[in-house]
């Protein structure tokens, strides 16, 4: 048994065990027969970069689920190549909004027959998820023609992201709207959400409260701006041609993970026997075009208003993922800055979502200043690459013991470890599974 | 970790010590008995010391009866508690754990004709509390258990899922009874066996490991990665018994079977 905290709030000792065991649980009542749902009450549906994150970690209890996990998101892909932010149950349309109902998804050309999703995407983290699930059972992963099967897919949406939603003729993949980022009400987008009006069309239903306290999550006014947003890209088609669309951002967090995913891709067309050079040439072009992202007097990256080619003065956890970069780019003064007083400062247990210095951080909430599960074993993997096993190592058995300790919360006071929004979230359960499984295991 | 046994018939040897050696060879832990009716199994007591005594690991029975303690005629349902009885009295003996029965087999299936089962769900039910109220009793005060099997659907009409089990346990209320899920039949029965297993989590006693197609574990399509993570996830410390058709000669499948398990469990 391997100690990693003295006791849990039942008394019992929290050991990798207990901990595997209990993520085990989360992502099996999670799972519905093809996916899994980020959270049974307040997340409903599959998401897609959310899925990555809970196949990584259902790779080391089922890499055969692990398979099916991204095999039902992949089935959701629009003729374009995008990889829909949500693909709705259709059972599930009142419990969560903007749902099936609100994207018509049916009616816009290039959508997928069979299933209805959303027409906003999330970061790309695929490729990434996908070649690790096939390196945690090669002989499982060929046996499906995992890669094989999905290698195709994923050069596609790598080519409708450095294509069409190429907005700003850099060389980075634009977001057209919060949600698309992953961090939905990050201070990032906070000038840019000054000129969205708020007056959507739709009426605003939010059973999102029924799950979660209003003070944790985006307030009503946001989530009017988010809807007009929503309604405006959705009316234009998707089509990613509306000239005057408002929001158009370069987000480091966002191009980081497609960098990232174009180095899985090389990889796992090594694997098929294909060329790869392409994919690395393209994560170099990438990383090279994060270069305008980055902000020196913070020492790390930050997002680009793509309309007027303002670089946002914020630092967040989205400017620190750059760290996964290949090349080591100012890794340096990333590693400076998040050891420093905006971020870790020595003294929290996870990175906070938000410069722990601004007057508006706020612990509590959301993308705000929190810290998540995700972007801490983001951490953790860049760390580890960069050869500092030991920070790494603190922030996986951190992940592992605040999760089991506090039932998978969705999200956590980076300092205390105070649980907020859901519990029972699934890449929280999947996260700590793969960060408490043994590094050898294959 | 978890104790993976296999039965007795699928071992060479003429007697059980030899049939222990090929077991450990194979890569098993020990060996499930077949238990069979009229007092038989009592009869191999002598046989069973010895083996016991010579370091044998046997802990649990699969009875192997012509009618069972849910049978339709009064006579032969009594019948299997004696046998039950008398099986779970040779298990406390010789130091194992338990004995495992289906609720009845092949007596009447709801999806083949004539469809209509001559007693009620309700007579069912009262018939199957009384025998494994009486079992469980007599269970507990020789310090071991009897293990309620679901079948499916084509081979017991009365205890087909977890589910079932779980609910004719709660009506009984023995701590002596528990359950033994069988990963063929639940390939049949459940829609998600992951969670089935969850669902059972505390009445599970014992488990019976084949394949889809109820050949020996490997042999099918079972998700075996996940059904371990699924007993880790648990806290299960029972035995894991193959009881399989083979789909080649013992020697050369069997073998196979442990290391595959232990991979996950």
């Amino acid at each position: 048994m391997t100690a990693v905290s003295d006791t849990d709030d039942g008394g019992s000792p929290v050991t990798a065990e207990l901990i595997a065991a209990r993520s085990t649980a989360v992502l099996e009542a999670n799972w519905r027969k093809t996916h899994t749902v980020p959270a049974a009450g307040l997340y409903p549906h599959q998401w897609s970069w959310d899925s990555s994150f809970i196949a990584v970690g259902l790779s080391r209890i089922s890499p055969r689920r692990a398979g099916q996990e991204m095999d039902a998101l992949f089935a959701g892909q629009w003729d374009d190549g995008r990889l829909p932010q949500i693909i709705f149950d259709p059972h599930r349309d009142e419990d969560y909004a903007p749902g099936a109902s609100f994207w018509q998804s049916g009616q816009i050309p290039g959508s997928p027959k069979q299933v209805e999703t959303a027409g906003l995407v999330q970061p790309p983290n695929h490729a990434w998820a996908a070649w690790k699930i096939h390196q945690a059972d090669p002989a499982e992963s060929r046996r499906r023609s995992f890669l094989e099967r999905n290698y195709s897919k994923l050069v596609h949406w790598h080519e409708y992201l450095s294509g069409r939603r190429s907005r700003g003729g850099s060389g980075l993949a634009c977001i057209v709207h919060p949600w698309e980022s992953g961090t939905d009400n990050s201070p990032l987008w906070d000038t840019v959400m000054l000129r969205i009006p708020a007056d959507c069309k739709t009426e605003l239903n939010r059973p999102d409260l029924q799950h979660a306290d209003a003070g944790e999550r985006p307030s009503q006014k946001e989530y009017g701006k988010y809807f007009w947003m929503a309604e405006r890209y959705r009316d234009h088609g998707c089509d990613d041609a509306d000239a005057d669309y408002p929001f158009l951002m370069e987000d480091p967090l966002f191009n980081t993970l497609l960098a990232v995913s174009e180095l899985a891709l090389a990889d796992i067309a090594a694997e098929l026997g294909l060329p790869g050079e392409a994919h690395r040439e393209r994560a170099e072009r990438i990383t090279e075009a994060l270069e305008a992202l980055y902000v020196p007097e913070l020492g790390c990256y930050s997002a680009r208003d793509v309309t007027d080619g303002t670089v946002v003065s914020k630092a967040t956890i989205n400017g620190l993922i750059p760290l996964l970069l290949p090349g080591k780019v100012h890794a340096e003064a990333l590693l400076e800055t998040l050891n420093g007083p905006r971020f870790m400062d020595g003294r929290a247990l996870m990175v906070p979502s938000y410069d722990a210095t601004a007057e508006d951080h706020n612990p509590a909430l959301y993308w705000r200043g929190p810290a998540w599960f995700n972007m801490s074993w983001m951490v953790a993997e860049a760390l580890e690459g960069l050869g500092h096993t030991d920070q790494a190592a603190f922030l996986r058995g951190n992940i592992g013991r605040l999760a089991a300790e506090h039932d998978f919360p969705e999200y956590v006071d980076p300092w205390t470890g105070a649980a907020h929004g859901t519990r029972s979230f699934s890449w929280t359960a999947a996260l700590a599974l793969e960060t408490t499984y043994p590094r050898s295991t294959p | 970790m978890t104790l993976i046994t296999v039965q007795e018939q699928h071992l060479p040897g003429a007697s059980l010590e030899e049939k222990f050696d090929h077991a450990l060879a194979w890569g098993f832990g020990g060996i499930e008995l077949r238990s069979a009716g009229e007092l038989q199994f009592q009869a191999r007591l002598r046989e069973l010391r010895r083996a016991r005594n010579a370091g044998v690991v046997m802990p649990t029975a699969c009875v192997e009866m012509p009618h069972f303690v849910g049978a339709f005629d009064d006579e032969l349902r009594k019948d299997a508690v004696v046998q039950l009885k008398s099986q779970l009295s040779v298990m406390a003996e010789i130091g194992g754990r338990g004995v495992m029965t289906p609720a009845s087999y092949g007596m009447f299936s709801k999806r083949l004709p004539p469809f209509i089962p001559p007693r009620t769900e309700e007579a069912d039910t009262a018939v199957l509390v009384e025998s494994f109220t009486e079992l469980g009793e007599h269970a507990a005060a020789e310090g071991v258990e009897i293990y309620l099997e679901p079948l499916n659907r084509y081979e017991d009409h009365m205890i087909n899922t977890l589910a079932d089990g779980v609910r004719l346990l709660t009506l009984v209320g023995l701590g002596a009874v528990r359950l033994a899920p069988d990963t063929y039949h639940m390939n049949i029965e459940e829609s998600d066996l992951a969670a089935a297993l969850q669902d059972a989590a505390g009445y599970i006693g014992h488990i019976q490991a084949s394949d889809s197609n109820r050949l020996e574990p490997g042999a099918g399509h079972i998700d075996w990665a996940l059904f371990g993570a699924t007993l880790k996830s648990i806290g299960y410390q029972g035995t894991v018994a193959l009881e399989s058709r083979l789909s080649g000669p013992a020697e050369e499948v069997l073998p196979r079977v442990p290391s595959l398990l232990g991979r996950y469990l």
